[in-house]
């Protein structure tokens, strides 16, 4: 079975563009949400926009585009708010996320912060290592002898390469080389 | 006519030298092996390479992010054929008649035919852009800031009313990519611009961090939420790579077709190889004989879509070289790794540096066949690539965005950044905002700012320099008509359907 249907028109193919990325719920009014929340940007962005200063004798000043782009965002917020939802069921799917998955994005998200906020101070193969083999455990990859060997390898060579082959300085750390 | 010769020759050294040979078959290696991943795209695997390429000469650093490209179109093919799951979305069609002949067994004629019509539609593209890209160079010589501003415009507008989803959606995310640029130090006054007083802010936030972060950490997220997908459990199943007589004769006429086909597709802002490969699929069952076959293991319907996208990434070059304008989120990439470089693409490149302008057309023709034997003989092994578990190629794809935005900033700000970027990105995806309009917008909005400016400045602050530019007033309507043609559309379809309840 194929699993995108192709009806021969222009509209049903884009619609299948669309769905060939992902995953059947909707919010009624998610467009009303986004557009409230991208209108408070434009507000926020053209307050600051109408604070740069701006200089005599310049037909346009660095203030104009920021400007524009404010107003702009505003109108097509405002469209959007007012607009149906056209997103594909494939779309509207990808919006709906089991929650035991939506814990483990935030779970990685808090070791990439973790990894980022110690990279300069435990230093970049330790960090690696560590990141690699607890984020890959915690995915579900049990095999840990592979998995150990695997974050071990790969920081080691990249943090050879770099350092040595391409000059680009990965923060050594605690570690002597 | 001297000068195009010399180019050529320069160009051809480049390609030819041991390094240029070197760079072409790792970038087609890494750009087949990321294809092949479901969930990763051509744009993350250009954006992980740029760290490398920063300390290259210029010329090899383009042959190699184009190799990438090019091969993760024409390793895309492969996960589609064989797991339903499309590598990348440029490769969706090629599952419809790709995954049903692999479900009789026939796997290994799939891939065949897959990556014959590829080398193909690469291989004759890529003789099209040889002509087209300095035809369409020496025109836009001429062209001042009026016509430039114009012709970026036109790239925006059309990337947004072409891509996938809502345009409004897609508009919106164009803004803001636009609104992002606006970050940091202005060039042209020296007024700082929304840095709140950060000294991290004042350059701006690099490309690399958006690049990365949007589509890179963002692929990362549904990565984690896919992680439990099928994966291929044995390689050994591909079956037989030969095609018969008749296999070869049912492919000739989609290749002579939908490589043209494919290329002006792709030379058109916005639309890319996606497009092209549902476009050329549709054509093909449309004036097909049997178009009762299709989705159920056709030749054509397979090799349509595969000669389509793979002519689409050449033409995607044609203004990219050309006009130094990207019509495409993974050219815009490309465009701002070499802005880094101290290179501007543009209608002077092919005159001014036709080591790089030929060198990566001449590339193209070594890389296509370096993919050949990668995707033919070589297939079955490479096709383990698939069996990679999930978890371990998530962590790996995490370092690398981490490692590519530390590389070039050596600060951690920086990486926070990223991460917020990968959130931002994430969230996209989840509400149907296509991210390939924001990277543009990103990259165009800071050159058509200057170009509106030094325009303004030279008509003293008139706008009717816009009209009386001949060049920028053509360029300027078909903008407005990109734009507007869809909203026209929208309301026609709505009134019809009124017509038709009431």
């Amino acid at each position: 079975m194929p699993l995108y249907e192709v009806n021969g028109n222009a509209v049903g193919f884009i619609r299948i563009l669309s769905m060939a990325k992902g995953g059947l719920f909707m919010l009624q009014n998610v467009n009303r949400k986004a557009g409230i929340i991208l209108f408070l940007v434009a507000m926020v962005y053209l307050i600051f926009s109408y604070q740069l200063p701006s200089y005599p004798y310049i037909p346009v000043d660095a203030d104009f585009i920021p400007k524009v782009l404010g107003w702009l965002l505003a109108i097509l917020s405002v469209a959007l708010f007012f607009a149906k939802d056209q997103d594909s069921e494939e779309q509207k799917k990808k919006r709906q996320i089991p929650k035991k998955d939506a814990i483990a994005i935030l779970v990685v998200m808090g070791m990439v912060f973790v990894y980022i906020l110690l990279l300069e101070i435990i230093g970049f193969v330790m960090m690696t290592a560590l990141f690699i083999y607890l984020t890959s455990w915690f995915l579900g990859y049990d095999r840990h002898v592979t998995n150990a060997v695997v974050s071990v390898l790969f920081p080691v060579i990249l943090y050879g390469i770099f350092n040595y082959l391409l000059q680009i300085h990965l923060p050594s750390g605690i570690l002597p080389v | 006519m001297d000068g195009v010769l010399e180019g050529i020759v320069s160009g051809l050294q480049v390609a030819f030298s041991l390094q240029g040979i070197l760079f072409v078959l790792i970038g087609v290696f890494i750009g087949t092996f990321i294809g092949m991943l479901p969930g990763l795209g051509p744009i993350s695997a250009i954006a992980i390479m740029i760290p490398l390429t920063y300390g290259m000469d210029p010329a090899l650093a383009l042959v190699l992010m184009a190799g990438v490209y090019y091969g993760a179109v024409f390793g895309g093919s492969t996960s589609s054929i064989l797991l339903n799951a499309p590598g990348i979305s440029g490769t969706v069609a090629t599952s419809f008649d790709g995954y049903p002949m692999a479900q009789q067994g026939k796997a290994g004629k799939a891939l065949a035919v897959a990556a014959i019509s590829s080398f193909a539609g690469g291989t004759i593209s890529v003789i099209l852009l040889m002509i087209f890209a300095p035809v369409l160079a020496s025109v836009a010589i001429s062209f001042g800031p009026p016509a430039y501003f114009a012709l970026m415009l036109l790239g925006l507008t059309a990337i947004a009313s072409l891509s996938e989803g809502s345009t409004l959606k897609a508009l919106i995310s164009a803004v803001v990519g636009f609104m992002i640029v606006t970050i940091g130090i202005d060039p042209q006054t020296g007024t700082a611009r929304f840095t709140f007083g950060s000294a991290n802010l004042l350059d701006g936030i690099d490309f690399l961090v958006i690049a990365l972060g949007l589509f890179a950490l963002a692929e990362v997220g549904y990565l984690i939420i896919n992680r439990k997908q099928k994966g291929m459990k044995n390689a050994k199943e591909i079956g037989s790579l030969k095609l018969t007589k008749e296999d070869a004769k049912e492919m000739g006429g989609p290749i002579s077709r939908h490589s043209i086909l494919g290329f002006i597709i792709g030379i058109l802002p916005g639309a890319g190889a996606t497009i092209a490969s549902f476009i050329s699929y549709i054509t093909e069952k449309r004036i097909s004989k049997k178009p009762e076959e299709f989705g159920k293991g056709s030749v054509k319907g397979l090799a349509a879509p595969e000669v389509s996208n793979n002519a689409a990434t050449s033409g995607a070059f044609v203004p990219l070289l050309s006009l130094g304008i990207p019509g495409s989120g993974t050219t815009a990439v490309m465009l701002g790794a070499l802005l880094v470089m101290g290179i501007q693409p543009g209608p002077l490149l092919m005159t001014d540096r036709p080591e790089i302008f030929w060198g990566v057309i001449a590339s193209m023709y070594i890389g296509n066949i370096f993919l050949l034997i990668l995707n033919l003989p070589l297939i079955p092994y490479i096709a383990r690539v698939l069996t990679i578990p999930r978890p371990l190629l998530i962590s790996m794809v995490i370092m690398f965005s981490v490692i590519g935005v530390y590389s070039i900033s050596f600060n951690t700000f920086d990486l926070y950044l990223l991460l917020a970027f990968g959130v931002i990105g994430f969230l996209m995806r989840m509400f149907a905002f296509p991210a390939p309009p924001f990277i543009l917008a990103f990259i165009l909005g800071g050159m058509m700012e200057q170009a509106f400016r030094q325009s303004m400045t030279i008509s003293n602050g008139s706008l009717m320099i816009f009209i009386e530019n001949k060049i920028a007033l053509v360029l300027i309507i078909l903008s407005l008509l990109s734009f507007l043609y869809p909203i026209y559309q929208s309301y026609r379809n709505k009134k019809r359907a009124a017509r038709e309840v009431g």
